[in-house]
């Protein structure tokens, strides 16, 4: 068997995202500058063979590790400690769901649920304390970037709703 | 200008309290929120400055700056996440300080090196700004096209603790930066189709991505930031006086780095994050500790915070003295001046010297007005690291991306942003330097523009990039960088195994 906790053993495998990734990107930017006159493709082929040498050179090394019998292959240490790793990934898909809803909702409403879901799934026991926080950072970032700063984020029901209050007031 | 005439312009300055009080407590402020850099907050204030006189205008704007500079560095100490560019460099050892509960000891450091770069600097500016103004003449496109690929791999070989991951993390960033419109033919490469993406990748929702998201993400695996040992923080007054007054045995590295930014700065386009990597290498490579860079080292805290405080005088000496803005905040500058009819360059100095140098006394001036904000700022800002971090994570996603949305109003910009993340997410989780990849980001446009720009001027002879003196020195230097590591690591094992002493 391999002694896989090895301290000269590198784990390889996640870390090969990113340089394959930077390949197909740069394949594509050179596709798409194919049809360009030479004068305006020099700069992404030059930028394009620089990424490509630097990741072949990469994988060169990993190759002769491999060779040596000094890899371990692994993905796993990408999504981090297996304890909690569900709620790190229903938090990713609280970011998605909040670039979905935010035209709708507004930044207020949709800040509060952002709050209100993300801190419970980050680990927040008490919903008393979670709705507390979320309101009151909503309420307290509505007030700073939206009447404050006069930021055009997306406005929804309860900055609507507002807007009526204060006509009437008025 | 003499002695008696510097006095006077500093009185005159100091006058402008009233405007300059709450210009350091907003930019501090901005600083410290991704995405509310100094342009963008003057942009958003732009109706403000335009209403009054020009001279108070631009003490404001001015103070601003300086302060949003300063405030940069905090969200980079507590949180991981540089406010502006020019901080990417303090999260390397401001970090790793607040991880070990020495969070405000890190921004004393950080605020006392900021403070202390923006006297120094804008006393020396005062004095030789006619001088510094000629370095800018000897930087053409094909010297910057080496000192970009200078400072990037000058990045990858300190940032990264893997060099090849960190030169392949800025080689991913400059081919992003490269996306958008050609600048010959306006025609787009590399958007995917996506409208959005036409002007190029937007760099505040690429910054907010790198470093907020994904440092958002990876705070989920943990209760808080300081470890729960050292979680107690809050320093008392005598300790944070302590910690302010040992901050000034690093003041030979605060000069060296804060002059060095000053000259980095004065060149067009090279701006606040070179000139911080650039002194943090400095910084290493003089130190008596340098296998400490990088675990939570003072020293690597002081040098990129003076270095990009020096920057901020040095980006305004362009401006005033050949009328080429050195940075974003200095174009804003010169919109302001050029609605109140204000000559730009030498006629400036001509017609309004007093002005001129009025600017940089400003600077002056706000630093010294900045010295009181030393003493709370240090001892309560410490407090972030032992918030939960399910309540620092989701806030942090949150109101950054308000930050991503603001320079543009484009809602694409958070999926942008979100995307970033994704990316910046993984390249921690598998060694590749953010920092790296976001200067790459930045650089590439402007790469790209001085490589075209030197390609064309020379008829497509490449060899036009050894034509000329401080081009060809700055090879020798980049060569020098990327050689050290391995020839280093080469040399030790050499050793270790007896072939040479």
């Amino acid at each position: 068997m391999s002694d896989d906790k090895s301290p000269d053993r590198k784990q390889v495998g996640s870390d090969l995202i990113i340089p394959v990734a930077g390949i197909c990107y740069a394949i594509y930017y050179v596709y798409s500058v194919w049809e360009f006159p030479a004068e305006a493709q020099r700069s992404g082929f030059f930028l394009a063979g620089l990424l490509l040498t630097l990741c072949l050179l990469l994988f060169a090394r990993i190759a002769v590790q491999m060779a040596q019998g000094r890899v371990d292959w692994e993905f796993t240490a990408l999504l981090g400690p297996s304890e909690g790793r569900l709620r790190r990934l229903g938090f990713v898909a609280l970011i998605a769901a909040y670039l979905l809803t935010v035209r709708t909702l507004g930044f207020t409403l949709t800040t509060f649920s952002f709050l209100f879901i993300g801190s419970m799934l980050a680990g927040l026991q008490s919903v008393r304390r979670a709705a507390v926080f979320a309101a009151t950072a909503a309420i307290a970032g509505w007030l700073f970037f939206i009447v404050l700063l006069g930021t055009r984020f997306p406005l929804g029901p309860f900055e609507a709703l507002v807007a009526q209050l204060v006509s009437l007031w008025k | 200008m003499n002695l008696e005439g510097l006095a006077e312009l500093f009185l005159y300055s100091a006058s402008m309290w009233w405007a300059i009080i709450p210009a350091v407590l907003i930019g501090i402020l901005m600083g410290a929120i991704p995405g509310f850099a100094a342009h963008n907050t003057i942009i958003m204030l732009l109706p403000l400055t335009l209403a009054v006189d020009v001279d108070i205008a631009l003490t404001f704007m001015v103070a601003l700056y300086c302060a949003s500079h300063l405030g940069g560095g905090i969200p980079a100490i507590l949180l991981n996440i540089p406010g502006t560019g020019g901080a990417a460099a303090t999260t390397l050892d401001g970090y790793p300080m607040s991880q070990q509960g020495k969070a405000s000891k890190a921004l004393a450091l950080s605020f006392v090196a900021s403070i202390m770069a923006g006297l120094i600097t804008s006393a020396v500016t005062l004095f030789m700004l006619q001088y510094l103004s000629q370095v800018g003449f000897y930087i053409r496109s094909v010297e910057m096209v080496v000192v970009m690929l200078f400072g990037l791999a000058l990045i990858a070989a300190i940032a990264a603790k893997d060099m090849i991951k960190g030169l392949i993390a800025g080689a991913l960033g400059l081919m992003l930066g490269a996306m958008g419109a050609d600048h010959i033919y306006a025609t787009p490469r590399g958007t995917f189709g996506f409208l959005e993406l036409f002007d190029g990748v937007p760099l505040v929702p690429a910054l907010i991505g790198l470093f907020a998201i994904s440092e958002a993400l990876i705070m989920l695996e943990s209760r808080t930031i300081a470890a729960t040992a050292s979680s107690r923080v809050m320093p008392t007054w005598v300790e944070t006086l302590r910690e302010i007054l040992g901050a000034f045995k690093h003041w030979f590295l605060m000069v060296w780095a804060s002059l060095l930014g000053l000259v980095i700065g004065v060149m067009p386009g090279a701006g606040a994050s070179i000139a911080a990597f650039v002194a943090y290498q400095q910084a290493r490579v003089f130190s008596k500790t340098p296998e400490k860079f990088g675990t939570g080292h003072e020293q690597g805290v002081v040098a990129p915070e003076a270095a990009n405080n020096g920057v901020t005088t040095g980006t305004l000496v362009p401006l005033l003295a050949i009328g080429v803005p050195g940075g974003s905040t200095a174009a804003v500058m010169m919109v302001v001046l050029q609605f109140h009819g204000v000559p730009f360059g030498p006629r400036l100095f001509v017609q309004d010297p007093i002005l001129a140098y009025g600017v940089i006394m400003s600077m002056f001036v706000a630093y010294v007005f900045m010295l009181v904000t030393l003493f709370p700022l240090t001892r309560y800002l410490s407090r972030i690291t032992v918030v939960a971090n399910y309540y620092m994570a989701p806030m942090i996603v949150a109101f950054t991306l308000v930050g991503a949305f603001v320079p543009r109003n484009f809602m694409a910009d958070l999926t942008i942003a979100v995307a970033f993340g994704i990316i910046g997410y993984v390249a921690r989780k598998t060694g590749y330097n953010v920092a790296a990849i976001l200067i790459g980001v930045i650089l590439g446009p402007l790469l790209e523009r001085s490589f075209l720009l030197s390609m064309r001027i020379s008829g497509g002879d490449p060899m036009v990039f050894f034509s000329s003196t401080i081009g060809n020195i700055l090879w020798v230097l980049l060569a020098a960088t990327l050689l050290a590591t391995p020839s280093i690591t080469l040399l030790r094992k050499l050793r270790r195994k007896g072939d040479i002493y």
